[in-house]
């Protein structure tokens, strides 16, 4: 199997320019810029709390549907190619106490921002959207319920013996998974393998809506999936853990609501981003549109890029804001250098761009 | 041999990340390759075929649409420049051809004309995750299909194909 290319804009590796970047998370965004600014020369230093680079395309998303070959090769080539140093098992402190995300188990080492700062000439935050959407009703932090990075990362992880990695215990249970897209497509399939004796698989709308498409939820039920349309968790019921989901469906005779005989509930309905340091980093702002600047924050020489900077998207898109912000990088210490910054493109915003206006 | 090359996108293998349309658009500013998907969820990124009988180059009067050396279809702006029949979107049956609103108004697949001159493949194709898109001599393609690969094709060029047709 071929390697994916990060350092796909030169044929060959580039003279070093003297300059270090450091680039917080190795997810799409932060590959993508490691490669753009690797072939220019930049010596980089990429830090990554899992013990491996790839980011959920390794632990998130399932390895039938990208292979982990091609992933594990593609940074091993930026590691032997473009000299590129990778600090797994690291984070770097911290906006909310650890062990707040998923994937939190792995650090090993917790280094101060202030340090990178001094270290790198350069930061480029890309740490991702890992914090879950909640469902906001009654009863949903008994023990029982889950939201789809919850249930689906151990599944992944625990191949790595993290300590206080374990697999979610559903065997003989009676799981209602929550949602239509591919993370709830995903948590379906590994209830079934887990030994659940029984998968629902709710979603608020019709099965033609579904973001997965009609064909995965038909695969779904071919494995015995119980497919639910039209329905919406009012409360979780249960003393000391789940024993059951309060739903409401919509008929044609208005809204009815039912009991569902539950004890595990997972919920897949998507995740927010999870920036360190937003408020002291401006980045509030920087979603907003409201900075004027491309990918950078209140803290000069901080950049930041994909799902951190717009939220939870595709892998297209996060690659396309590292290679965006890296370039934006790029030409800031250029012109710094040269005492030209009044030079920089101030108004070079992606957030302008066609596909990345703000939803709300 | 064809020595002609060309992509081969393996549907069964995209998982319709975006990661071929982004790349594209940030190696050539309008991207030549879209992501759209059939109403039962089979991702299709829509792209050029760079045809052995390309029906594009056979509807355009002004000859703007030629084959390289390597056997890409290639636009030439200089004289698709002020055409307003759009005959090679209408004629593309890949939907491959796309309006920009923009310039030359039409933005088509290249192969990467310009990496490749320096030795390197399309961008698409480095940076897929899934592996899904290859860059292949035209007769090699035969030998990467399955059963899963075909199926997905065909469930593609029923969503694809001109309604009633």
């Amino acid at each position: 199997m071929d390697p994916i290319n990060f350092n796909f804009l030169c044929s060959e590796p580039a003279m070093p320019n003297g300059r270090s970047v450091g680039i917080i998370g190795a997810g799409p965004s932060g590959l993508a810029a490691t490669g753009y600014l690797s072939c220019l020369g930049y010596q980089i230093e990429v830090y990554d709390k899992l013990p491996k680079p790839g980011g959920l395309m390794l632990f998130g998303i399932p390895g039938y549907r990208i292979p982990k070959l091609r992933i594990d090769l593609g940074t091993r080539q930026l590691e032997r190619m473009a000299g590129v140093t990778f600090h797994t098992h690291t984070k770097i402190c911290c906006s909310g106490p650890l062990h707040d995300e998923e994937g939190d188990h792995f650090c090993r080492e917790i280094l101060g921002f202030g340090d990178m700062i001094k270290k790198h000439d350069a930061i480029m935050i890309c740490t991702g959207s890992w914090r879950s959407r909640r469902l906001e009703i009654p009863g949903e932090n008994l023990p029982g319920v889950f939201s789809g990075l919850e249930f689906l990362f151990p599944i992944r992880a625990v191949k790595y013996n993290a300590p206080n990695v374990k697999l979610p215990d559903i065997a003989g249970k009676k799981v209602a998974v929550i949602g239509a897209g591919h993370s709830a497509v995903d948590a379906a399939h590994n209830a079934i393998h887990l030994g659940a004796a029984k998968v629902l698989h709710l979603y608020r709308r019709t099965i033609k809506e579904c973001p997965c498409g009609t064909f995965e939820i038909e695969q779904l039920q071919a494995m015995g999936v119980e497919w639910v349309e039209k329905a919406t968790p009012l409360r979780i019921l249960g003393e000391e853990q789940v024993e059951g989901m309060e739903v409401s469906f919509s008929t044609p005779d208005g809204p009815q609501t039912k009991i569902l005989d539950v004890d595990v509930i997972v919920a897949a309905i998507g995740e927010t981003a999870t920036p360190p340091f937003a408020k002291e980093l401006g980045l509030e702002n920087v979603r907003k549109g409201e900075v004027r600047w491309l990918h950078m924050t209140d803290i000069e020489n901080v950049f930041v890029a994909g799902d951190a900077l717009t939220g939870p998207s595709k892998i297209g898109k996060a690659i396309y804001s590292g290679l965006r912000a890296a370039r934006s990088l790029a030409n800031w210490l250029d012109l710094k250098a040269q005492n030209r910054l009044d030079a920089y493109d101030y108004n070079d915003l992606v957030a302008n761009e066609e596909g990345f206006r703000r939803q709300s | 041999m064809s020595d002609q090359k060309t992509l081969y996108i393996d549907y069964s293998l995209c998982i319709g990340c975006e990661t071929c349309e982004y790349v594209c658009r940030f190696a050539n500013d309008t991207s030549r390759i879209h992501m759209s998907r059939t109403v039962d969820g089979v991702m299709v990124p829509l792209y050029c075929r760079h045809c052995e009988n390309p029906k594009c180059a056979n509807a355009c009067t002004r000859g703007a649409l030629k084959r390289d050396k390597d056997g890409a279809m290639i636009l030439q702006p200089m004289l698709c420049r002020g055409c307003q029949t759009r005959n090679c979107i209408l004629a593309c049956p890949y939907s491959a051809m796309f309006e920009t609103g923009k310039g030359v108004m039409v933005a088509k697949c290249d192969l990467c004309a310009q990496r490749r001159q320096v030795g390197m493949g399309p961008a698409c194709v480095e940076m897929c995750p899934c592996g899904a898109i290859k860059y292949v001599d035209r007769d090699e393609i035969p030998k990467l299909e399955t059963e899963k690969s075909r199926q997905a094709y065909e469930k593609v060029m029923e969503h694809l194909k001109f309604p009633g047709k």
